[in-house]
């Protein structure tokens, strides 16, 4: 593994699952602190150099999204959110509150390392070169240009097209809310106008999908948003 | 004054004939002594002062009587020739037409006055009536209050008994009641028309019409006297300020209710979530450490590492169960409010796809959507569990390396989505049974299931206002049929390139 290793803190009150979760991350070659309480946590937080926050959203001293905020204020890192909640506007407002993703519960370990890889590169990413070319699949993108290709052939997308596939594809891995994409690409006032970004997306999967019935880079993640993935 | 007034308001038309009668004669014997004193012209005028007093305390006929009576009375007892009717000199004629007229007409105009003052007081005596009405019926706290002050109401103005027949109108008629017609009563509920029935004494049905509606029908028995348009007026007033009173009290009922039903709605939906949370962590503490088994260096044999695989693979069963379990709870306590978007079925089949993945197994999939199928309108998280639970139904029942087909066409104002697979079809698919809850088509058979996934799909699919249905189709096999409303799509408006 690498010399520095990942700083990680996991806010949950349920000690079995911090445990297993502990376990899970220690695989993945970071080093873990935990905290069984919102205020905890935060402390531990702003003592600085934590990597990636896993959050739970029903601590008993208080709303992980309290924490969330709390936290956005002087750290962009990433927070993964573990929640037993089914409802999908608490993981909406998670989202927009700041959170980069959210796992339901029960999940596996699997699900669980891979979410975190996902998230731990795309900070690495952050820190070093960008470059404006971007390869996923057959497609190609060039940021710069704003031209992309698919197994070599140049992809016409619309201006609309374009804006949702480069919004999508400069936040791998990251699930977008509905709100905030229809919101950056087509403005405040279309956030109740959610049948715009699903035809969009639509538009997307048609043009750049293998089979857009059933999608392996733009992803549905169903009654919260879209999420963008390199694919395996 | 006002004592001596009511008093002669109480005789009878007949009295009141004797009484001026008897003013007259009064006035003729008061006068003869003096009919060598005074002219016959003064005499004239002490008539007519009798006409007039007549006029003011006994009203129009019995003026009308007195008028006649003192021209007679004049012409016999101080014309002469006396104690005759006949008349000597020929001038007294022209005397006897102006004294008839005068009395006539005076007559006329002072009863006509008093007519009208009485009537002015009637009439600010309702309005009083009214507001003393409205005021009680502001107050009123229930239905039964209501009934309460109008029957006072009616029995003191009308002297006459009434009925507030409301709401469940036919129920209390059929409850037996003797005064009035319930077929009536429910003509006017209907129409909102004022009707008036004169069969066994006069009888109006009054509609209680309140701004929102109709809310009842008011039925009024006066007593002796018939009812005039001014009662009538009086009556429409006191039914629209009882319609009003009642309209009140109806949304009063309905706020207290919905804030009762809006606190039991709290109360479930809070005792679900916190059911939910507690078998969903256990059974996350379950799957994660049986994977957790998987990490452990150096690595465990392979026995234990299968029993691990065993215990991970029920744990997520049971999690599937628990919330196919919470979901059906959530759908039968009416707690599931339907987020329902305009959005292409293609996404959430695939999404629903993804979510079944390891479910399916060996089995191949075969989607088949048309390119041109309109926007539909439904809740995507809801559409996405039927969806999981027809393609884990399809891959449960059907031979491992089938084909499960999803396919989607149009079918008038709905649009039909089928799942169907390659297996022994359903039992007897014609009868809704499979859509019970805990039916099984095929009982105690070894494979595994609750019989929640189909009566779950049908209470989300009953929510969208679609339908569904089993087939087994000529070419072997099962299928079931979505189908859910079309609607009107809102436009999508193209983009300027």
């Amino acid at each position: 593994m690498s010399e520095t290793r990942s700083q990680v803190l996991i806010v949950e009150d349920e000690a079995q699952i911090r445990h297993f979760v502990c376990l899970a991350l220690e695989a993945e070659g970071c080093v873990v602190q935990e905290a069984g309480r919102l205020a905890d946590g935060l402390l531990i937080a702003g003592a600085g150099a934590i990597d990636l926050v896993v959050l739970d959203l029903g601590l008993p001293d208080g709303d992980g999204i309290d924490f969330i905020r709390a936290y956005r204020g002087w750290s962009d890192g990433p927070v993964l959110i573990l929640s037993a909640r089914t409802e999908e506007r608490h993981k909406i407002d998670a989202l927009d509150a700041g959170a980069d993703d959210y796992l339901t519960k029960p999940f596996g370990v699997g699900e669980l390392r891979a979410r975190v890889r996902a998230l731990m590169r795309r900070r690495q990413r952050t820190g070093g070169e960008a470059s404006p070319l971007l390869e996923f699949g057959d497609i190609v993108v060039d940021l710069a240009k704003r031209q992309v290709w698919r197994k070599g052939e140049a992809v016409h997308l619309t201006p609309i097209e374009y804006r949702l596939l480069a919004m999508m594809v400069s936040h791998p891995g990251q699930v977008l809310t509905q709100r905030r994409l229809l919101a950056e690409i087509w403005g405040a006032s279309y956030i109740e106008s959610s049948h715009y970004l699903r035809v969009y997306v639509g538009h997307l999967r048609q043009k750049l999908e293998d089979d857009p019935a059933q999608p392996r880079h733009f992803l549905t993640e169903t009654g919260v948003g879209y999420r963008f993935q390199t694919g395996t | 004054m006002s004592n001596s007034r009511i008093a002669v308001d109480r005789l009878s038309p007949r009295q009141k004939m004797v009484l001026s009668a008897l003013a007259c004669i009064l006035a003729a014997i008061v006068a003869s002594p003096l009919r060598g004193v005074l002219d016959p012209a003064n005499i004239v005028m002490l008539f007519l002062l009798t006409v007039l007093v007549v006029a003011v305390s006994l009203g129009r006929n019995p003026a009308v009587l007195a008028s006649v009576l003192s021209v007679l009375l004049f012409d016999v007892f101080f014309v002469p020739p006396h104690f005759s009717l006949a008349v000597s000199n020929l001038q007294y004629l022209i005397t006897f037409a102006v004294m008839l007229a005068t009395a006539l007409i005076t007559g006329h105009l002072t009863a006509t006055l008093k007519e009208q003052a009485a009537d002015a007081e009637r009439r600010e005596q309702r309005t009083h009536a009214l507001y003393e009405i409205a005021s009680r019926l502001a107050g009123a706290l229930n239905d039964v209050q209501v009934d309460e002050i109008v029957a006072q109401f009616v029995s003191g103005e009308f002297g006459g008994r009434c009925r507030l027949l409301l709401g469940e109108l036919a129920a209390e008629v059929h409850a037996g009641t003797p005064w009035y017609s319930g077929e009536l009563a429910r003509r006017v509920l209907e129409s909102g028309q004022r009707q008036i029935s004169r069969e066994e004494g006069q009888v109006a049905y009054l509609p209680l019409k309140a701004p929102m509606r109709v809310r009842g029908v008011l039925v009024v028995q006066p007593g002796e006297a018939a009812l005039l348009e001014g009662d009538l007026a009086l009556l429409d007033a006191l039914a629209s300020l009882v319609a009003i009173a009642v309209e009140r009290l109806h949304y009063v009922e309905v706020a207290q209710r919905s804030e009762v039903e809006m606190a039991t709605e709290r109360l479930r939906s809070s005792i679900l979530s916190a059911l939910s949370h507690d078998l969903r962590t256990p059974l996350t503490v379950l799957v994660g450490l049986a994977d957790s088994i998987f990490l452990i260096r150096p690595s465990l044999p392979e026995p234990a590492l299968e029993n691990a695989r065993a215990l991970r693979d029920q744990a997520t069963r049971l999690a599937g169960l628990v919330a196919n379990l919470l979901e059906m709870a959530r759908l039968n306590a009416g707690s599931v409010t339907l987020r329902q978007e305009w959005q292409p079925l293609e996404e959430v089949v695939g999404s629903s796809l993804k979510l079944v993945g390891d479910a399916l197994g060996r089995h191949r999939l075969r989607v088949e959507l048309p390119r041109d199928l309109p926007l539909l309108r439904f809740d995507a998280v809801l559409i996405e569990r039927v969806l999981c639970n027809l393609v884990e139904n399809a891959a449960k029942y059907s031979p491992a390396d089938g084909e499960i087909r999803i396919s989607a066409a149009l079918a008038g104002d709905f649009v039909e989505l089928a799942v169907s697979d390659e297996g022994a079809g359903f039992p007897v698919p014609e009868s809704g049974q499979l859509f019970e809850m805990f039916v099984r088509g095929h009982s105690e058979s070894a494979t595994p299931g609750t019989g929640l996934g189909l009566a779950i799909c049908r209470a989300i699919v009953d929510a969208h206002g679609g339908r569904m249905r089993v087939e087994n189709p000529a070419s072997g096999g099962g299928r079931i049929v979505v189908s859910l409303p079309r609607g009107v799509p809102p436009v999508v408006e193209a983009e300027v390139a």
